[in-house]
């Protein structure tokens, strides 16, 4: 068995310096001739589109081969199952988005299939997962075609009605949405990097997903998290993104711990400030049972934004830093966010903490007005932490209309959780570099 | 005052001082006014801008409402009436169901128009429309669908009534109906939305051997046209302004029966249909009939003359046309964007001038998340409701289409929330050349906290907001039973009703005739006539009599009553129950209405005016005898 792929190799590349530009005649029936579980190192050169038939193969290539799909159809299609492609770089698949056109196309039937270590750069999807249970998709660099308009571009990752993904540490640029998840459940999505996208993460109708140390940035939404149950968010990053950090919409059952979401703003602005379209870290909307915990939500237009009868989800442990308008609670029923003598750390907390154990002694209510002072007058702080305690009566008697009516936290933080660093300097960290 | 002096001298450089900063709190009020919108506003700067956008809403008692708003009453199947700006309910027009109060679904009258063999008690409808003429609504039809049991009706706008309901034949799931604009409203265009078998007789049930039709019906006698076989599903429609395209959503492009293989494509698709061609083809015979269908159905699928298919982002829902003409605007759903098709570029589409049926896209606004329908102001701004951002977004159509170009220009307005999870909505006017801007209804599939709780079962929450001035502003909340899909707004002066009913009126020929038959002259006479075990009762009803206060059957006899009401007087309806016998009517002034039962229990049997008329509205009655076989 061994020797076997030993010479297949060999005579792979003892073509490779004949014809560095293959045809397909040429090279398929190489591939479709391969024994189970046999290791093929494509050649040098340019070569064609190609299908992947066999059980069990991995598929490697030579650093200087490119797989060029001539601006048709994909570029690779797996299509037996345990089959691996590593090591490539593949270009100018079609973008066709009818029909699917991806840098790598993984059929139903590819079952267990593994996607690493490849550098796709192309106008249509770039891996799409159909149907397929338990593919793995790590490392990948993916770039899309920034020419082309964002709705034209396909998806970095799409995955369709999958079971048991695993999609680890790809770095993904400019396609339309960087991993898009539709009817997928039990899926494990860690460590990628997204950034200059439509949407970092599309959900749609996917239950029990793992989501971790991921980072998106520049998006038009980091996390668009939606009509699902029994997830896992935890440790993820949105810098910068535009609209939401993350989006919630009938999201239950649900853990979010641990994120760090900084400086979202409204989108599509054209430099106009539009009325409506403020930029929320976190969007909660008729999403019930869900844990908040241990997230920093800062430097956004709406810290927190929490509407249509979004209860019974416990708050606690975040930290709301310098957000334009920390929480816009929209509703009539109160809401404590507080457990078990524990709440968030409020960056415009106007209280006090006699007894100095780290919990402020009067109640933190989210109030429009002091949330807007402070970010126009970042100064006026020190005043409000002086004698302030006339003060504070002052302006909450003063706007007793505008208070965000429902929510408080009667045992905030007086500091931030250390679990978070809150230094302006946030370690980088790109997942996918190592890849080709 | 010293400490506050104290306070100024020790602040620090550049800083504020005490003074100064209850001085910038006052004043971060008045600029919240203008900058981060009602949220911040101070009390009275709220007050009165809200008090300013509620008085245009407010319509004072014994003042007259500007708009007649007609809602659907979703899966309660019927219609109802509503005054808009105040969200007075005024009138509910039975349609598919069965109504206790005025006897639809009991009546004679209701039963000609329902079938006499009709035994559907439920509907579903979702989508009304009023005949135009020229692009302008002429106030005589109001057209919807019923997705339950694959129907469409009409309901005469100058009595209120549904007088036509046409079961379309070979399809499955009446949903999206629209109606031909221009020159008039000569078709009833309306979607069959699930794909079935052909014939549907049990021989066949692969989905593969499955289709689904684009329905037309004459307007005018209610029957089916011809039928136009498409792939894929179809979901909502709309016409345009020349009276030759119409255009339809698929959803389902996969033809999947599971929800994972209806996601499956990137992309979807508008389907364009072609009038002209298919009336053609169906003047030329090139048609097919289905089973003992007399339809003329051809064949539209792909490769198709009579239709054109243009792909859009992944399961587009709502279809709706500027009402400029200009454009037909399919909003994404999975998408964010909506997909603009210019309508001037569809004959060029039809003869194959393009290389790429995406050709006839000239823009595709990313408007956000969940974008579902969209209406207009008529001054070149389309209101997009985003069903997961729960907002309307308001965006300038012009912008978008540079936006599309490569230039660097804002396209969205506003965006205004809404409470919560938005459908459909729907501007004043917006379906015809006249749409006016001033009012905007948002139907909300949500109402949650918006009102007092009544049980686990909530109301809709239908949302009035001004779109008069720049700024979108909401203005009322409306709960609404179960479950409106779509209303449509037209100016009171564009609907002309009957005080009372004319005698001649067609509603109740079968009764006229039937009279005349019988040699009774209804106006006049109160007369028992027999025929076998048949019994008519022919009455006459003036405030506060009947014609016969008894009259005398034998048990086991079908029983008929007629009653004519005389009155003249506007408002002065009478009613029909006979006790114990699940008989119950409405007669308005100059109307005739029937009912049949049987005679089944001997004894006697009161029969009682239940539509309040008189002072001695109570007195009202008479007794039926009924003899022992």
């Amino acid at each position: 068995m061994m020797m076997k792929r030993i010479l297949l190799v060999m005579t792979v590349l003892i073509g490779l310096t004949a014809s560095p530009v293959w045809s397909q005649a040429g090279l398929q029936p190489q591939l479709d001739a391969m024994a189970e579980g046999s290791v093929l190192t494509l050649p040098a050169g340019t070569l064609p589109s190609l299908r992947v038939t066999v059980p069990e193969v991995t598929i490697r290539c030579h650093q200087d081969t490119v797989i060029d799909a001539g601006g048709d159809g994909h570029a690779v299609v797996i299509a037996a199952p345990g089959a691996t492609l590593s090591g490539c770089r593949i270009r100018n698949w079609g973008a066709d988005l009818n029909h699917l056109d991806a840098g790598v196309f993984v059929t139903r039937a590819a079952e267990g299939a593994v996607v690493a270590d490849n550098d796709l750069h192309g106008p249509g999807f770039g891996v799409w997962l159909d149907a397929t249970p338990d593919v793995t998709v790590r490392n990948n660099r993916i770039q899309g075609n920034p020419n082309l308009r964002s709705q034209d571009r396909g998806n970095g990752i799409h995955l369709f009605n999958t079971q048991g993904a695993l999609i680890d540490g790809n770095r993904i640029r400019q396609t339309r949405d960087a991993i898009y998840i539709e009817t997928a459940n039990h899926n494990r999505i860690v460590n990628n990097d997204m950034s200059d996208l439509r949407y970092g993460i599309h959900y749609m109708y996917s239950h029990s997903n793992h989501l971790e140390g991921n980072v998106t940035r520049n998006t038009r939404t980091g996390y668009a998290l939606m009509q699902s149950k029994r997830l896992t968010v935890v440790n993820n990053r949105s810098e910068n993104d535009r609209n939401y950090g993350i989006l919630m919409n009938f999201i239950t059952q649900s853990e979010l711990r641990g994120n760090r979401i900084v400086g979202v703003h409204q989108g599509q602005s054209g430099g106009v400030d539009i009325q409506g379209a403020e930029g929320k870290a976190v969007f909660i909307y008729n999403s019930l049972y869900n844990t908040f915990s241990d997230n920093v939500f800062r430097d956004s237009d709406i810290g927190i934004h929490l509407t249509a009868g979004s209860e019974d989800n416990q708050v606690s442990g975040n930290a709301f830093i310098d957000n334009r308008r920390q929480v816009k609670y929209v509703a009539t029923r109160e809401q404590e966010w507080s457990s078990e003598g524990r709440g968030n750390f409020w960056s415009d907390y106007l209280g006090w903490d006699r007894n100095q154990d780290g919990i402020g002694d009067v109640a933190y209510e989210p109030n429009d007005q002091v949330d807007r002072l402070l970010w126009t007058y970042p100064e006026a702080r020190v005043l409000m932490h002086s004698p302030a305690v006339d003060t504070l009566r002052w302006v909450q008697q003063a706007f007793p209309v505008i208070k965000a009516a429902g929510v408080s936290d009667h045992h905030p933080l007086m500091r931030p959780p250390q679990s978070h660093s809150l230094s302006a300097n946030l370690p980088e960290r790109t997942p996918g570099q190592e890849a080709p | 005052m010293k400490k506050e002096q104290n306070e100024q001298q020790e602040a620090p450089q550049g800083g504020l001082s005490r003074r100064r900063f209850l001085g910038a709190t006052a004043a971060a009020g008045v600029v919240g006014a203008t900058g981060l919108g009602t949220a911040v506003m101070s009390r009275e700067a709220w007050a009165d801008a809200a008090m300013e956008a509620r008085n245009k809403a407010v319509v004072h008692p014994g003042e007259l409402d500007e708009y007649y708003g007609f809602w659907s009453g979703g899966h309660c199947g019927e219609v109802r009436v509503l005054g808009v700006p105040s969200m007075r309910e005024l009138m509910r027009i039975p349609v598919f169901n069965v109504d206790s109060a005025t006897g639809w679904g009991i009546t004679n009258e209701s039963k000609d128009v329902l079938g006499h063999d009709n035994t559907y008690l439920n509907g579903d409808a979702h989508h009304p429309h009023i005949s135009m003429t020229d692009g302008r609504y002429d106030g005589k039809y109001l057209f919807i669908n019923d997705k339950a049991n694959t129907r469409v009706a009409r309901i005469r706008l100058d009595i209120m009534k549904t007088d036509k309901i046409t079961t379309v034949p070979n399809v499955q799931a009446i949903h999206g109906l629209r109606l031909q604009k221009v020159p008039q409203t000569n078709y009833v265009f309306c979607n069959a939305e699930f794909v079935i078998p052909q014939p549907n007789d049990g021989s066949e049930f692969a989905l593969e051997n499955s289709y689904t039709m684009f329905n037309a019906i004459d307007a005018e006698t209610m029957e089916v046209a011809w039928q136009v076989i498409v792939d894929g599903n179809l979901d909502n429609m709309d016409a345009d302004y020349t009276g030759r395209y119409a255009a339809s959503t698929c959803y389902n492009s996969e033809k999947a029966a599971d929800l994972a293989g209806t996601m499956r494509a990137d992309r979807d698709w508008v389907v364009v249909f072609n009038v002209d061609r298919i009336e053609a083809a169906v003047k030329a015979g090139n048609f097919k009939t289905i089973g003992d269908s007399r339809v003329p159905v051809v064949d539209g699928r792909h490769g198709s003359e009579l239709t054109r298919y243009v792909p859009v982002p992944k399961n587009p829902h709502g279809l709706n046309t500027s009402p400029d003409g200009k454009y037909f605007i399919a909003n994404g759903k999975l998408s964010p964007t909506a997909t603009i098709i210019a309508i001037d570029r569809l004959d060029d589409l039809f003869d194959d001038k393009f290389d790429d049926p995406r050709d006839v896209v000239v823009g595709e606004p990313e408007l956000g998340l969940g974008p579902l329908h969209t209406t207009f102001d008529g001054r070149g701004n389309a209101y997009t409701t985003l069903f997961i951002d729960s907002q309307v977004a308001k965006w300038n159509i012009e912008d978008a289409i540079r936006h599309y170009n490569g230039e660097q220009v804002n396209y969205i307005r506003q965006k205004l929330d809404v409470h919560y999870q938005p459908g459909h909505n729907h501007a004043s006017l917006t379906e015809s050349r006249d749409a006016d801007g001033q009012w905007l209804v948002v139907l909300s599939k949500f109402s949650k906290d918006r009102f007092l709780p009544a049980g686990p079962l909530h109301p809709e929450n239908d949302q009035l907001i001004d779109i008069s001035g720049e700024e979108m502003k909401l203005v009322h909340d409306g709960p609404t039973y179960a479950e409106p899909h779509d209303c449509i707004l037209v100016r009171r002066d564009q609907i002309k009703t009957r005080k009372i009913y004319d005698r001649d009126d067609p509603y109740f020929a079968s009764a006229r005739a039937q009279a005349e038959k019988d040699g009774v002259t209804l106006e006049a006479e109160n007369k028992v006539i027999r025929d076998g075990n048949k019994v008519r009762v022919y009455m006459t009803s003036v405030a506060p009599t009947y014609g016969l206060t008894e009259f005398r059957v034998k048990q086991g006899d079908e029983v008929t009553v007629y009653v004519t009401n005389l009155d003249t007087i506007e408002d002065v309806t009478h009613g029909f129950c006979m006790v114990n016998h699940g008989v119950s009517m409405e007669i308005s002034p100059q109307q005739t209405s029937s009912v049949t039962f049987t005679a089944h229990s001997p004894g006697v049997h009161w029969y009682y005016c239940n539509w309040f008329c008189h002072a001695l509205h109570m007195e009202m009655g008479g007794r039926m005898i009924v003899e022992k076989a």
